[in-house]
């Protein structure tokens, strides 16, 4: 039977006939065999391109259609939509990149032409093997699973909630509130983080809708958007939270004392059962283990003890949950930059070099000195400051890229300083980085009200060696002022290194739990980073906040609620159709060798005993292709990845190839 | 017995014999073979570069080729020699143009190279081949506590070296403390003595050599070590004359890191070139044969400023 | 249309070719010259030479001093956020000044450095004592008799060599220098 396939080849604007000759390629296809028509168009999305397709469907009766354009991430659905809209079902439909592939690649005209024709000629050939096929439409699980109880979690949460659908919010820590429960104030208009924060944390723990895990991660994730199982590990609290009233008795009791190095960021001290911070959601308090004296010594409990409600259970076991969502939000946050990294900046080493975080906590109210900006010494309150901005950021022997909030947090920092202390307060900057709303006004005031010297230069390094009087018992730190062109020994009482934010140093492994992508930096990769910012790759499964990229606190909001929007929209839709991409048993050819069973990522391969041959559950198949790759005697097929579709594609590929070499003589 | 070619530059046949004596003294006690490279030549040091790169790396080059003709990786105790023979090296490994120019060039003198050897420093061969570890087993005479700053200097450590640790490296304080000796803190043990600027800015050669030892003075340094010919003259041999210029008066004993080493292993000053000191290092010497003393008094003096 | 490079593709082009990253990448952040233990001594900064070389300056910047005063520490190397080879932009410059004889008054840097290589080509090893004209033309007499001091001082520690040492293939040396700059004056005067 022979096919009449119809070859549309774009424009793009200049994006694509900037470089490939449009006309010659359009003429060349339209004479390869079973192409009944070659056209070319400026902008072959745009509603007359797909008229055009639509109309010579229609009236030249086309069976097949190869669109050559962008990539198919891009515009495969666009045309899809056109051919079925023209009567013809949409996987008789193949899409050939020449602008991602070729244009965008190469600026040489005639190997541009070339590889062109060979993908063409490849789509051609594929077409002609297409089946028709159906998507595979399956029920949408309403419930969703929020990963990170940060501001972003939060957000997310209560607006999947509100909106009536079931969330399941899981946090690695005791507490929600995520790094912003750390922070004192916030830029620009420095309200007390607490106060906007801790509303919406107590209405996260109290909605009827959402079902806090915290103390908890999540193991594993099985299934496909609409359907997917997951395993949570809820640790051991060791507190039982039936009983438990939150009164905090066993806190107040417990004699043992241990360094904060999470919430208090190292500069406070908590107990061996703690509740991180007063205003902590749920109030239920955790056990360290490794630090607790019963645990480590075998006698104390002093909690148990006291507790009026006999909550406290020694013997309790981390417990693995598992329920059933549809979507998922990785809101999973950020880690601070190690400033032990930059040796010259003497963090770790000399005692009043802060980090950001420890600044937040030094002048939180709640913090470990009740808000007062003084020195490590306990007492003495600087009479000068140097606040570094772009440590660990924009710097190729750290991370490259621009931590997004060390400038408007650096500001924030002047101005708390000078608020308290009245010191001299330097900034040191490389450049003064204020783009979204009213942050440029913040800059603005701290320049004309506060008399913070800005020194622009990116500091070399922070020494207590005098050398110049004046320098002694100081930091010194040194740097080129660079609009004055002059080296600089600024001797201060205090250094705060503005330190960019990170990844989470196990960002690549909770990436390949949930099945998504990371960028080489480790952050989670959006599906386009302008038009898609909170979707992934992988359908139902969406990212939002810091763990993205960095960003403030209202673009992380934003994009919490963002990606909230997106599922709430598949949920209501209840069901969602799903590429009929699956992989099928011929059970003549299969010997029953059992090799293809534990291969299946997705356990959707069976083997019937009585017949002695393997089986695939179309429901659970997600048509990877492990098994077809796996199989010894060839007898799994792909549906849409036929051996047939693959084979001439590279035949066509190869005809072209092959024909060009054969027309020049080496 | 690990074997090496050794290749002691220029400095060490005349104005660092100290250097070169207290190394072989200290490779024999910890059972290297230091094998000296035939007819070596000068390495160009810094001065080269700004004359001609290729031709840098060509007097480089030729010394590499003699250590490859022994088929031993390369050791020199000199930081400047080391530097220009380390990334030539790695110059000449990633750039087969280049290795095909120099060679046709060292044919003249029957020569090739073809990248199969390392180049380490003397430093390096103690505390990574040898170990810090080994060498405090093989310490016979604990150098008590003697206050010792560790000069790294520039070019042992830098440029960067893939990942290596180049503000803050610790095995230089290893070795001193494996010697029975206390190895002093200090800010300025990286940073530049000046001492490639000697004769052509002097005023600020003199400068950074005084910051340098001011700071580990004030640090309570008795001694300090170094690694490097030039560093050693320019902060010795000059202290006078910085003295002068600054109103200072420095007298702290510059010595090899070797000497010391050598000391903990039992060998005899003179076996170690001791007596060609400028400035007297027999406080030193006293301390480390009078076992009372636990704790150094530091020849700590602050610079007159009036 | 005037298809001579600019001074700042020159310089970016000699780095290149000797393996230095370009200095494009350049963010005037000033590490280099907060780091810089001889910028007080310089008349423009590490940082400033760069804007200058990128402002087709070619004038200033052979009229600067501050790369004769580069003392090849590496510390700006290692601290640069753009990786950029500053050292070698520093060799660069020497070697730009030398080939065009252009370099400021009363520097002895240039002079030492061809001093030096003579020095090296003559015996293949270097000689302290040659270089000591250099002081008197620089430093003057009390600067000569210092130096004469700290001399005498090594003399009679036995550190200063009497004789220039020399390598036995001196021949071969020469022959293989020869390949790298064939026409060399330096090689002749050597010889």
């Amino acid at each position: 039977m022979s096919e009449k396939v119809g070859v549309y080849i774009c424009h793009c604007g200049a994006n694509i006939a900037g470089v490939v000759d449009v006309a010659a390629l359009s003429h060349w296809a339209g004479e390869l065999p079973d192409v009944a028509v070659a056209r070319d168009y400026k902008f072959m999305c745009s509603s007359l391109g797909q008229e055009l397709i639509e109309k010579d469907i229609q009236e030249l009766g086309l069976t097949r259609v190869v669109v050559a354009a962008c990539s198919p991430h891009l515009h495969e659905a666009t045309f899809r939509n056109c051919c079925k809209r023209a009567g013809l079902n949409p996987y008789l439909f193949e899409m050939a990149s020449i602008r991602e592939q070729v244009s965008w690649v190469t600026a040489n005209k005639t190997v541009a032409l070339e590889k062109s024709k060979a993908l063409i000629s490849g789509a051609v050939h594929r077409v002609i093997h297409n089946q028709a096929l159906e998507p595979i439409i399956v029920d949408i699980n309403p419930n969703v699973l929020v990963v990170g109880g940060g501001i972003t979690g939060i957000q997310a949460a209560l607006e999947i909630a509100d909106a009536g659908y079931h969330v399941y919010l899981v946090e690695r820590e005791p507490s929600i509130g995520g790094h912003m429960a750390q922070f004192d104030k916030t830029f620009p208009t420095l309200d007390c983080s607490a106060c906007i924060l801790t509303p919406k944390m107590f209405s996260a723990g109290t909605h009827p809708n959402i079902t806090l895990l915290t103390w908890s991660e999540v193991e594993k994730v099985d299934g496909y958007v609409g359907n997917f199982t997951v395993k949570v590990r809820q640790k051991a609290r060791k507190v039982n939270t039936e009983l438990c009233t939150g009164c905090g008795i066993c806190e107040q009791k417990c004699p043992k004392k241990v360094i904060d190095t999470v919430f208090e960021a190292g500069m406070g001290l908590r107990k061996a059962v703690y509740t991180p911070f007063p205003q902590a959601v749920p109030k239920y308090p955790v056990m360290d283990v490794q630090n607790c004296t019963f645990f480590q010594k075998g006698t104390c409990k002093a909690c148990e003890k006291f507790c009026p409600t006999g909550a406290i259970d020694f013997k309790q076991e981390d417990k693995v949950v598992s329920f059933d969502v549809g979507n998922i939000i990785l809101a999973t946050g950020w880690d601070l930059f190690d400033c032990r990294r930059i040796p010259q900046y003497g963090y770790g080493r000399l005692a009043n070099v802060y980090n950001s975080l420890e600044f937040e906590r030094l002048s939180n109210a709640a913090g470990p000195t009740g808000g007062k900006v003084i020195l490590r010494d306990g007492v003495t309150v600087p009479q000068s400051v140097g606040i570094i901005h772009c440590v660990g950021s924009r710097d190729k022997n750290y991370n490259p890229y621009c931590s997004a909030i060390c400038c408007m947090q650096s500001l924030k920092f002047a101005h708390l300083v000078k608020e308290k202390t009245g010191a001299q307060v330097y900034n040191f900057y490389i450049d003064i980085r204020t783009p979204l709303k009213a942050y440029d006004e913040f800059y603005q005031h701290i320049l004309e009200t506060d008399e913070t010297r800005f020194v622009r230069g990116k500091v070399a390094e922070v020494t207590d060696a005098a050398r110049l009087p004046g320098e002694e018992g100081k930091l010194i730190i040194q740097v080129e002022d660079t609009l004055i062109g002059k080296q600089r020994r600024i001797p201060v009482d205090m250094v705060i290194l503005s330190a960019g934010l990170e990844p989470r140093h196990d960002a690549k492994e909770v990436a390949k739990l949930f099945g998504i992508g990371c960028s080489a930096d480790q952050w989670f990769i959006e599906r386009h980073p302008k038009l898609d910012p909170v979707a992934t790759m992988t359908e139902g499964v969406f990212v939002a906040g810091v763990c993205q990229g960095p960003k403030d606190i209202p673009l992380s909001v934003t994009q919490g609620a963002a990606a909230a929007a997106r599922v709430i929209g598949l949920v209501n839709r209840k069901q969602v159709s799903l590429e009929p991409v699956r992989a099928s048993v011929n059970a003549e050819q299969c010997s029953g060798c059992r090799i293809c069973n534990n291969q299946c990522p997705f356990n959707a391969i069976s083997f019937l005993v009585d017949k002695g041959v393997s089986e695939i559950n179309p429901a659970l198949c997600q048509g990877c292709g492990t098994c077809v790759a796996a199989c010894p005697a060839g007898a799994i097929t792909g549906s849409h990845y036929t051996n047939a579709q693959i084979l001439s594609q590279i035949e066509g590929i190869l005809e072209v190839e092959l024909g060009q070499r054969e027309a020049v003589p080496a | 017995m690990k074997a090496y070619a050794y290749f002691p530059g220029c400095s060490l046949e005349k104005m660092a014999l100290s250097y070169h004596q207290s190394a072989l003294e200290c490779a024999r006690r910890l059972d290297l073979e230091f094998q000296e490279l035939d007819d070596w030549n000068c390495c160009g040091t810094t001065a080269y570069f700004a004359i001609d790169q290729l031709l840098s790396y060509t007097l480089s080059a030729r010394n590499l080729a003699l250590a490859e003709k022994k088929k031993l990786d390369m050791v020199t105790p000199c930081a400047g020699c080391y530097k220009n023979a380390y990334f030539t090296n790695v110059t000449l490994k990633r750039d087969a143009d280049l290795a095909e120019h120099i060679n046709e060039a060292l044919k003249e003198d029957d020569l090739h190279y073809a990248g199969t050897n390392q180049v380490y420093h003397l430093l390096e061969v103690f505390c990574n081949d040898v170990g810090v570890q080994e060498i405090k087993k093989r310490v016979t005479q604990s150098l008590n506590s003697l206050r010792v700053a560790p000069y790294y200097g520039c070019q042992i450590v830098r440029p960067r070296k893939d990942h290596e640790e180049v503000e803050n490296p610790r095995y230089f304080e290893d070795l001193i403390a494996a010697t029975g000796a206390t190895p002093v803190e200090y800010q300025l043990k990286m940073r530049c003595c000046g001492g490639s600027l000697l004769i052509t800015s002097r005023k600020a050669a003199f400068s950074m050599a005084r910051n340098l030892l001011q700071n580990a003075m004030d640090n309570g340094a008795a001694v300090i070590a170094t690694a490097c010919p030039m560093c050693q003259v320019n902060l010795e041999c000059y202290q006078q004359q910085i003295n002068q210029e600054f109103g200072a008066r420095f007298s702290v004993p510059i010595l090899y890191f070797t000497q010391l080493l050598g000391l903990a292993l039992g060998a005899s000053p003179k076996e170690l070139g001791f007596g060609s000191e400028l400035v007297s290092a027999s406080a030193v010497l006293a301390q480390i044969r009078n076992k009372e003393t636990s704790t150094t008094q530091s020849p700590y003096i602050r610079h007159a400023t009036s | 249309m005037d298809t001579r490079p600019t001074f700042y593709q020159e310089i970016t082009n000699m780095m290149y070719a000797t393996h230095g990253d370009p200095i494009s990448t350049c963010i005037q952040c000033g590490t280099c010259s907060g780091t810089c233990p001889v910028v007080e001594f310089m008349d423009h900064t590490p940082r400033d030479l760069i804007g200058m070389i990128r402002a087709d300056l070619k004038d200033e910047v052979l009229a600067s001093n501050t790369y004769w005063y580069c003392a090849s520490c590496f510390h700006c190397n290692v601290r640069c956020p753009a990786h950029i080879d500053i050292a070698d932009l520093m060799y660069t410059l020497k070697r730009y000044s030398i080939w065009k004889n252009q370099y400021p008054e009363g520097l002895i840097g240039p002079t030492f450095a061809e001093t030096f290589v003579k020095m090296i080509l003559s015996g293949g090893r270097s000689y302290e004592p040659v270089l000591a004209p250099a002081y008197i033309f620089n430093y003057g007499l009390q600067g000569f008799l210092n130096e004469a001091l700290t001399a005498t001082g090594l003399l009679l520690k036995g550190r200063i060599p009497v004789l220039p040492p020399r390598i036995k293939r001196l021949d071969n040396f020469r022959r293989m220098v020869g390949h790298i700059i064939p026409a060399s004056n330096l090689v002749g005067e050597a010889k």
